[in-house]
């Protein structure tokens, strides 16, 4: 029975997901309301995530483990619903109808991700990643008045089966080289099979499943249409949350080699500076500042499997930390985006026009978060960044790292273009005001506070993605 | 160990000088925006502190013991091995003195300012810190944080209060200088593993001793990466566009405090860590001095814009700073340190003496100007005083500057010692030109009316002139600080 007590933050998003289905049933929908629950759960589910990071064990016949590495991600996964459901109070992008469905399926979708990162078993990690993927496919089309971007969800459902048909078939190609679906044992087994190209195109095809949820090059073909597609806010969850479950589950099966493969490092090294090029690229040109964001999330992937690729502890505790930094700047770059289109159309990048007057806060919150993410100091960007970088070179990877510091250069190039349209154009035409409520203002603070903080102070931060990667095989 | 508990037990005044321009930031920020007099008094109230305790430094630090002064040192990120570690040696500590100094003065010229006061001065300050926190780290983590914190407060500062095209200054500016940051960390995080990936410290790298072939790797891109913002010839182009685009302030600071950055950069990391590196590259460094010398010089004969004026003639001067650094001997980095710091002060000058100019008559072209020595007299004065000084007349600092750094180039490397020498020559005909152009000549009646400097706006300047004029004729109270700490490093070599 005491069992139980591990499996804790789930059975709390399946008690959320029971109360959003109950409210959906209900004829009449008072939005207000349902948001207030919905932030009071998330609060709470955040509290129960923190409190449950020490616990350690096995369930379900040892498919299901928790350990520090699986603790740590579902706390990210539970502050980055947290935040997407602190920023629904103005949900004007999904049809009111549909608020209590809204709340529903991202609290089954959290408790999909927090059971993939925990997930040991091949098959159990299947499912865990397929519900969380259905809980999106029906987020993205409820978009309201989803005529226009109706598109967006059909593309995103394709793409996604497409890659989890991959998946599947990669995971059958592991097991039966290895014949096992634990994890565990298969680690032990499957660096001596690396040798046969069975082995590595398994793996390469299972991770693919994992590179699409981070919208890696190539895989990376919904991200601009599904992030322009999709409402605010769950352009929000996409952007944050489900990144951090994939980025656990790339590090968990990149593990998995123990460094043994040069074939899959050499793939993963291109698919990186593909995915920072591309991205970085692409995004010079974009005037909707959800595309941008999402090609830069395309690149930041990129900077993410530079850490993993490294096969080091050091390695995959800078991807955490990025993981995590991550995590903060593109929830603070949203939440501006969605604080100024407060109506839930997609923002341009010129409707920030004149923002430092409309609105000095979200301003100011939106320069640090941009410059965080092109990697300047003393922001955690920078820290996740440098992490990353002397990951690599400690590995003598000196050619992909300045390839990474040139891709930073010309990140800053389209990020310094967003914070010049809030910093310095004059709006051409009256925009409405920025209502800035009492909660987005501590938000921001708290954010602008801990981009710094976590900046200034990495120590203890590094240390807690050092221990989490500890505990993985 | 006597010793260093004595230091730690001292007053932490690196510290104090760091995070009074950090205090001094936010202080301004919780300022109202609506009283811009307040704001300013503030700056300067700060920038004093800084000043006072900088010359504190200055004339405390002991030449005769020299080495390592004023330390503070504490671990900050254990399992990177990345220390809070401040130090001054003889090198820094002109440098700080110079941040000071144009940060004060900088303060004094833009008293006139009425366009967003606060966040003008709130960046002027955070730009200052990442100056002050590279010219006193000797961790590299931190020298490359403070580095990249003094650069990006450039952009907003051109693009909002800059003039001729401000935009394309201050992005060219930015992203320049960051694609010199993208070799910097490569560079310093290549030494630190190479090491063994468990320290920061500048001097426990130092003790290690690279391989020749890691050195030479490592000190290409840590030149290549901190030229760029000192300048070096070819990749110096950012530099006239963003002096030109940049406020009057921000250009005395950018082209007085931070170029030398660059240039302090490569004598602290590249030089310190590399010496063999140094040596192979030595002769490619002495050769984009030299033609940075010669070409600034040729280039700024053509231009009809005051600030373009002197932002070649800052590509020339910062050649004369190379060209020292290359020559390995005491005389020569004796006097590229001298003069890093007198064209620090001399930039300023001219910059802070175009700027009235500017501010009053709206224009910087010198065809447009003319005759101006008779309409503001004292105005004129400070930019002939701040060329003079840039040809290198006796009694101004930069004489001995450019002196040492000559005699031992033509030493080390006849040829282009002889050609830097004549690339001064034509700097002389330029700045003469234009101050015949610009100050005397036909007199344009439309500027008459224009009063002359008042003493509360020409303090600064004066300020400025009295330390050029001061360390022209006592040089050795310069020379025997930084020299305390060039012996030693050539010795190493």
């Amino acid at each position: 029975m005491m069992k139980w007590t591990l499996f804790t933050p789930e059975l709390f998003y399946v008690a959320m997901a029971a109360v959003f289905f109950v409210g959906s049933l209900q004829r009449r929908v008072d939005s207000r309301r349902l948001y207030r629950w919905a932030v009071a759960l998330a609060g709470v589910g955040l509290v129960v995530s923190v409190a449950c990071t020490r616990l350690e064990g096995f369930l379900f016949f040892d498919s299901y483990k928790v350990d520090l590495f699986s603790q740590f991600f579902k706390v990210l996964i539970a502050l980055g619903t947290f935040f997407v459901i602190l920023v629904c109070s103005e949900l004007h992008g999904i049809d009111p109808r549909k608020h209590a469905e809204f709340y529903f399926l991202l609290a089954v979708c959290t408790l999909a991700m927090m059971m993939l990162v925990s997930a040991v078993e091949l098959l159990t990690i299947y499912i865990a990643l397929e519900l969380s993927s259905y809980s999106l496919y029906l987020m993205v089309p409820m978009r309201h008045r989803a005529d226009r971007y109706v598109e967006s969800g059909i593309k995103y459902f394709m793409v996604g089966a497409t890659a989890s048909a991959m998946m599947i078939f990669g995971l059958s190609y592991l097991f039966g080289m290895t014949h096992t679906t634990y994890v565990a044992e298969m680690v032990r087994v499957l660096p001596g099979l690396l040798h046969q190209p069975a082995a590595v195109v398994g793996l390469v095809l299972t991770l693919a499943g994992f590179f699409f949820k981070q919208a890696l090059f190539p895989f990376h073909i919904w991200a601009p249409d599904v992030y322009q597609g999709a409402a605010n806010q769950v352009t929000t969850y996409i952007a944050t949350a489900s990144k951090m479950a994939a980025a656990a589950m790339v590090i968990r099966f990149v593990g998995l080699t123990t460094g043994q493969s040069e074939a899959l490092i050499q793939l993963l090294v291109v698919l990186s500076v593909l995915s920072m090029t591309f991205g970085n690229l692409v995004a010079i040109i974009q005037k909707d500042i959800k595309r941008l964001l999402a090609y830069s999330s395309i690149a930041h992937a990129g900077y993410m499997l530079i850490g993993i690729l490294c096969m080091t502890q050091r390695g995959y505790a800078s991807a955490v930390y990025y993981a995590m930094a991550y995590l903060i700047m593109n929830f603070a770059c949203f939440m501006v985006v969605i604080k100024v289109a407060d109506d839930g159309h997609n923002l341009q990048i010129k409707e920030l026009a004149g923002l430092h007057k409309r609105s000095p806060l979200l301003a100011m919150t939106l320069m640090l978060a941009l410059f965080g993410l092109a990697g300047i100091p003393p922001t955690l960007g920078f820290t996740g960044k440098f992490l990353v970088f002397a990951a690599a070179l400690e590995k003598g990877y000196l050619l992909l790292v300045i390839i990474g510091m040139i891709n930073a250069t010309i990140s800053l190039y389209y990020y310094l273009i967003v914070i010049k349209a809030a910093y310095l154009l004059e709006p051409v035409r009256e925009y409405p005001p920025v209502r800035v409520d009492t909660w987005t203002r501590i938000l921001s603070i708290v954010l602008v506070i801990a981009m710094i903080y976590v900046g200034i102070f990495p120590d203890r931060f590094v240390a807690l993605s050092e221990a989490a990667v500890a505990v993985l095989p | 160990m006597l010793m260093t508990a004595m230091e730690f037990a001292q007053f932490p005044v690196l510290s104090a000088i760091l995070f009074s321009t950090i205090l001094a930031l936010l202080v301004i920020l919780f300022i109202p925006d609506d009283r811009p007099k307040l704001i300013k008094q503030v700056s300067l109230g700060f920038a004093a502190v800084g000043l006072v305790l900088c010359l504190y430094v200055y004339f405390a630090y002991d030449t005769q013991k020299g080495g390592l002064q004023f330390v503070e040192r504490f671990l900050w990120v254990k399992s990177l091995g990345i220390y809070h570690f401040l130090a001054v040696d003889g090198i820094n500590v002109p440098m700080l003195f110079l941040t000071a100094v144009v940060l004060f003065t900088g303060v004094l010229t833009m008293w006139e300012l009425e366009k967003r006061v606060k966040e003008y001065f709130a960046l002027t300050y955070l730009l200052v810190a990442g100056v002050y926190g590279v010219f006193m780290s000797m961790d590299l983590f931190f020298i490359f944080v403070w580095y990249d914190v003094s650069l990006f407060p450039m952009y907003p500062l051109i693009a909002i209060w800059g003039s001729t095209r401000k935009e394309y200054g201050a992005m060219k500016l930015t992203l320049y200088l960051l694609a010199g940051s993208a070799l910097i960390l490569p560079g310093i995080l290549y030494l630190w593993a190479v090491a063994g990936g468990n320290t920061f410290d500048l001097f426990e790298l130092q003790r290690i001793g690279f391989d020749v072939h890691v050195q030479r790797i490592a000190f290409l891109m840590l030149y290549l990466g901190f030229g760029i913002l000192a300048g070096v010839w070819p990749f110096h182009t950012w530099s006239p566009v963003g002096h030109v685009a940049a406020p009057t302030a921000v250009s005395m600071i950018h082209a007085g405090v931070l170029m030398k950055l660059g240039a302090y950069g490569i004598l602290r990391v590249g030089m310190t860590l590399c010496p063999d590196g140094l040596v192979y590259w030595a002769d490619l460094m002495a050769l984009l001095a030299t033609v940075g010398i010669v070409y600034g010089a040729f280039v700024g004969l053509a231009q009809t814009d005051l600030k373009y004026v002197i932002g070649y003639s800052s590509v020339s001067h910062m050649g004369i700073v190379g060209l020292g650094l290359a020559t390995m001997t005491v005389d020569g980095i004796n006097g590229a340190v001298f003069q890093m710091f007198s064209h620090g002060v001399m930039t300023a000058l001219f910059f802070s003496a175009v700027g009235y100019i500017y501010d009053k008559t709206h224009t910087k072209m010198i065809p447009d100007l003319g005759g101006l020595s008779k309409t503001m007299p004292k105005a004129s004065a400070f930019f002939i005083i701040a060329a003079f000084c840039g040809i290198g007349v006796p009694c101004m600092s930069s004489f001995w500057a450019e002196l040492l750094v000559f005699i031992s180039a033509v030493k080390t490397y006849p040829i282009r010692g002889i050609l830097a020498v004549s690339g001064l020559v034509v700097s002389a005909l330029f700045m003469l030109r234009v101050v015949q152009k610009t100050f005397y000549g036909e007199k344009n009646p439309k500027w008459e009316h224009i009063p002359d400097v008042p003493l509360f706006l020409a303090s600064p300047r004066i300020i400025l002139v009295g330390i050029l004029v001061f360390f022209g004729l006592f040089p050795r109270l310069i020379l025997d600080v930084i020299q305390s700490a060039v012996i030693p490093f050539v010795n190493s070599l």
